[in-house]
């Protein structure tokens, strides 16, 4: 049977992203929290968009990625999330040369050969969540802001407090101390969002990242890690319309580039 | 043969030794210790290589920072857990530690200190100009006496010579190891028993090799090959079965437990012509390209190494070769240096997965996300 579609799902730590594509266009996509039954989930998102696009099985091609991408056992094919970030930025924007992707348990750095679109390097946090989504979700929780208005809290100050701590308990632990020291909400959220801008910027750095630089995965919703990056960077940096989604989308591409040549 | 069986022989072959009134001597510092003196004095040489995990290091931390090396902080944990299949630690009677490596310096003193097992020092230096070899040579005399005093038996050059020539074959046997074309997890299982064991497994290893010969694997086209540098892998360390999970083999071990250590063969001529072995010994350390504590051009020579060996195989294989980069975490001499390794090999068209860690399992599943990045950056 021939395939009418591609199924990109991108099984995160904290977020499933599944999408789907025709004749390389955006047709559909879901998120939804991982929860602890990645399995679960992936096989509902899967089955709404099949069921919601008047899809068979056996008219799509499932690929795989993210964190839990060997987890779900009804995928045809997998990929790591490194070469789908990779591929899904350039559906976006097909001129760019580096992607930085923060999503909810960590960050990556990608270089991508402006000559044939492929990763030539890549660099990953360590297993701790600073500089990660995590670590926004911890310190949003200690000051008491919802997570999606927290970047625009960090906007509003034009100081920063220094957080020196690039580990995730001891930051909050510094937190509490600067409330102590009478830091203004706004400063430390400020001095929060720079610090995982400082961190993530340094890693990027080590591997070469240029412009044209796409900022991918959860956090790129966040606008005052965008700004800070920037400004670690020294240069404007784009975001996708989608940024969650880059994961995913590469994983369908991918599974339609395999499956077309 | 998996790594609980090759501890349960290691800890019989070790009380068989002991019951024939062999002392043990176990060693941290991989690259100068001289294994052919403390053979030629009767004792058994005991190299530290077994890797850790999350319950080792842990245990480690009444002693040690969690920010310390990985590997030093597994030994610590060997120590003061001393879990069942480590229970032949108990029968080390010394331990011998040389200055190269910080990390392996304080692990000596913790364990000489704590777990009452003397300690003997071996003083190298970092370089290999004219005055460091003689001093080299001093402390090799300084050793042997002290071997002496314990043993109360000289080593008559007569015995030296013999311990070298034995060692000599034996590294020449095991160099063929690392060039049979079979699945890296088996080369590593055979390279680290040969290891452990010494000269008394060259049979063992030359039955393997002829086995091996006369029956090829047929090797997975679809895997990509790797050589590996950097740190070695320990026993009881999964990053093998990890690199095999995600598609890789290992085909060459650029490391220590490896390819460094097989290389170490002092030339015939010069044992023929030598009249002091102990020179001999200081021939072999001043020859010692892979030292990596050593200054200068260490980069330089394993930059060239890597490269060489790169194309060679490229060219006569017509297959890709990928390079990981092993980082024990808090390493810090292989970890100050990986990103300059990498970039002189990027530099050469040669793609470098710099891969830190420590031996933790909880953390696998980033390892392997990793490792299949870099295996799908290669097709």
């Amino acid at each position: 049977m021939k395939l009418k579609a591609f199924i990109g799902i991108d099984i995160g730590s904290l977020a499933t992203k599944i999408v789907l594509i025709s004749e390389g266009r955006l047709i559909d996509h879901r998120t939804e929290r991982s929860t602890y039954d990645f399995k679960r989930i992936g096989h509902n998102l899967f089955d709404d968009l099949l069921k919601k696009n008047d899809l068979n099985r056996e008219e799509v091609f499932l690929m795989s990625t993210g964190y839990g991408r060997n987890t779900i056992d009804i995928a045809d094919d997998r990929v790591t999330e490194i070469t789908a970030h990779a591929k899904g930025t350039q559906f976006f924007f097909p001129d760019v040369h580096s992607v930085i992707d923060i999503g909810g348990q960590d960050s990556k750095a990608i270089v991508i050969s402006k000559k044939t679109g492929n990763v030539v390097d890549f660099q990953m946090n360590d297993k701790c969540a600073a500089g990660t989504g995590r670590f926004l979700e911890v310190m949003a929780h200690a000051l008491e802001v919802p997570i999606d208005q927290f970047g625009d809290l960090a906007l509003k100050s034009n100081k920063s407090a220094s957080i020196s701590s690039t580990c995730t308990v001891f930051a909050e632990s510094e937190v509490i101390s600067l409330f102590a020291r009478g830091a203004s909400k706004e400063e430390i959220a400020s001095g929060i969002h720079r610090s995982i801008a400082r961190r993530v910027a340094g890693m990027a750095k080590r591997i070469g990242v240029g412009p044209k630089l796409v900022f991918c995965g959860g956090v790129a919703k966040n606008p005052a890690v965008k700004k800070y990056l920037e400004e670690e960077l020294g240069y404007e940096i784009e975001t996708p319309e989608f940024p969650q989604l880059t994961g995913a989308i590469g994983a369908a591409l991918i599974a339609q580039e395999n499956n077309t040549n | 043969m998996d790594d609980l069986s090759l501890l349960s022989d290691l800890s019989l072959f070790l009380k068989e030794k002991k019951a024939n009134g062999v002392k043990i001597v176990a060693y941290l510092a991989h690259d100068n210790i001289p294994e052919e003196l403390l053979d030629a004095a009767g004792f058994f040489p005991l190299r530290m290589m077994f890797g850790g995990n999350d319950d080792l290091m842990d245990a480690s931390h009444n002693f040690l920072p969690p920010s310390t090396c990985a590997f030093a902080q597994s030994c610590i944990g060997l120590y003061s857990t001393k879990p069942n299949i480590f229970s032949f630690l108990d029968l080390v009677d010394f331990f011998i530690v040389s200055n190269h490596c910080v990390s392996d310096i304080c692990v000596s003193e913790i364990i000489s200190k704590h777990f009452n097992i003397p300690r003997l020092d071996f003083y190298v230096p970092y370089t290999k100009n004219n005055s460091s070899l003689k001093y080299f040579k001093l402390e090799l005399l300084e050793l042997k006496k002290r071997l002496e005093a314990i043993t109360g038996t000289e080593i008559t050059n007569e015995k030296l010579f013999e311990s070298i020539n034995k060692y000599n074959e034996f590294k020449r046997v095991l160099l063929k190891v690392n060039e049979l074309e079979i699945l890296g997890s088996e080369k590593l299982k055979v390279l680290q028993r040969a290891m452990l064991y010494g000269p008394e497994f060259q049979p063992d290893l030359e039955k393997f090799i002829q086995y091996v010969r006369e029956n090829p694997s047929s090797l997975l086209e679809t895997s990509k090959d790797i050589l590996f540098t950097g740190c070695s892998i320990f026993v009881n360390d999964n990053l093998v079965d990890l690199i095999e999970e995600g598609g890789g083999n290992i085909i060459f071990f650029d490391t220590w437990i490896g390819s460094h250590y097989s290389s170490q063969i002092i030339n015939d001529s010069s044992i023929q012509t030598e009249k002091d072995p102990l020179d001999l010994l200081v021939l072999k350390f001043k020859d010692n390209i892979y030292g990596d504590h050593t200054v200068p051009n260490f980069l330089e020579q394993k930059v060239a190494l890597i490269e060489n060996y790169y194309q060679k195989y490229t060219k006569t294989k017509g297959r890709k070769l990928g390079v990981i980069n092993h980082i024990i975490k808090f390493c810090d001499h292989i970890s100050l240096l990986s990103s300059f390794l990498k970039e002189r090999l990027q530099e050469k068209g040669i793609s470098v997965l710099n891969l830190e860690r420590d031996y933790s399992r909880a953390n696998s599943g980033q390892l392997l996300t990793r490792i299949e990045a870099y295996l799908e950056m290669m097709e």
